[in-house]
């Protein structure tokens, strides 16, 4: 099986990471956004995983409080991402060697895959109650974006 | 004694020593500071939106915001308690920190801005509690929030930097 490692090298060395790398300001700005759009991204989950459970906003549809959550849930991924991914560039052989980066991808792959298969068009067809397996999926969804943040912040503290 | 002195004392306590010097403590308070921002400020943003006439408009104002209040509370005293421990620990370098300084100041004119919107216009919601979009001075408290969280944040972050 061929290596990986040659990618990450690959990523390690791109213009794109050698400028964050050279900057001492670079770094922090983008950590920044990335912690700002985990705050949105999370939070609309969170309501969202509220009103599934009956415990928020009961006289709107869950369907209804998912549509005015999504553009915001939408553009906190984005940012969440392209931040993500610079941050990323920037220490990608750290990354390679790092445990918590390794958990923290297993747990975004899954958590991408579940919300746009499977979480979004539950919420979306669901109106005022949410079945049990719905609200199952919300917790799914819940922990593995959790678990995201959780394995993201171990990357700095546990190697 | 000086501030700092008393800083100095505060991180040399036994819990302030424990949390600083253990493998397993500190990041799991630091870890539950940050994700508690989802919890504390990630609800607040739903009920500021709504208060800037920007979601859910079609639902009354107070519903909004007071439904989430309990669930944002908890949020801020997850974030209150962490914060607490977090600065115990390392009190003397958050001393240091002009980045540190400005947060307690934002903190403090956040809480001011919001008793000033519970004891000001919000009082007279029910004139305005159906409005798409809500007057003035309700939307001005809704920005000024949303701003001082954001510099709030980005404050507590880059704490964490020596430039």
């Amino acid at each position: 099986m061929p290596s990986i490692v040659p990618f990450f090298q690959w990523c390690d060395d791109t213009m794109v990471s050698q400028a964050i790398r050279n900057s001492r300001v670079a770094f922090p700005i983008i950590e920044n956004f990335h912690l700002f759009a985990l705050t949105v991204l999370l939070g609309s989950l969170v309501v969202l995983t509220l009103r599934q459970f009956g415990l928020v906003y009961k006289t709107q549809a869950i369907s209804e409080v998912a549509n005015a959550l999504r553009p915001w849930n939408r553009w906190s991924l984005v940012v969440m991402l392209v931040s993500g991914i610079l941050l990323f560039l920037s220490e990608a052989m750290k990354c390679y060697g790092n445990t918590s980066f390794r958990v923290k991808m297993v747990f975004l792959f899954p958590a991408l895959l579940f919300q746009f298969t499977i979480y979004n068009r539950i919420v979306a067809a669901e109106d005022k109650i949410a079945p049990t397996g719905g609200k199952v999926a919300a917790a799914v969804a819940l922990c593995l974006w959790f678990g995201v943040g959780l394995a993201g912040r171990g990357i700095g503290f546990l190697g | 004694m000086s501030i700092l002195s008393a800083c100095q004392w505060l991180q040399d306590t036994y819990i302030g020593t424990s949390i600083r010097e253990s493998i397993w403590v500190f990041p799991i308070v630091e870890t539950t500071h940050v994700l508690a921002l989802s919890i504390s400020v990630g609800l607040l943003l739903v009920s500021d939106l709504r208060l800037m006439g920007y979601i859910m408009k079609r639902r009354p104002v107070s519903e909004i915001y007071e439904q989430i209040k309990p669930w944002m509370f908890t949020g801020f005293a997850i974030m209150t308690i962490t914060g607490i421990f977090l600065f115990w620990c390392q009190a003397v370098k958050a001393y240091n920190s002009i980045f540190f300084k400005t947060k307690v100041i934002l903190l403090i004119v956040a809480a001011i801005n919001a008793i000033a919107f519970e004891r000001g216009i919000y009082r007279k919601v029910d004139k305005w509690d159906n409005a798409l979009v809500p007057p003035m001075e309700a939307r001005v408290a809704g920005w000024a929030s949303l701003i001082m969280w954001a510099a709030i944040i980005t404050c507590g972050r880059t704490m964490a930097y020596t430039f």
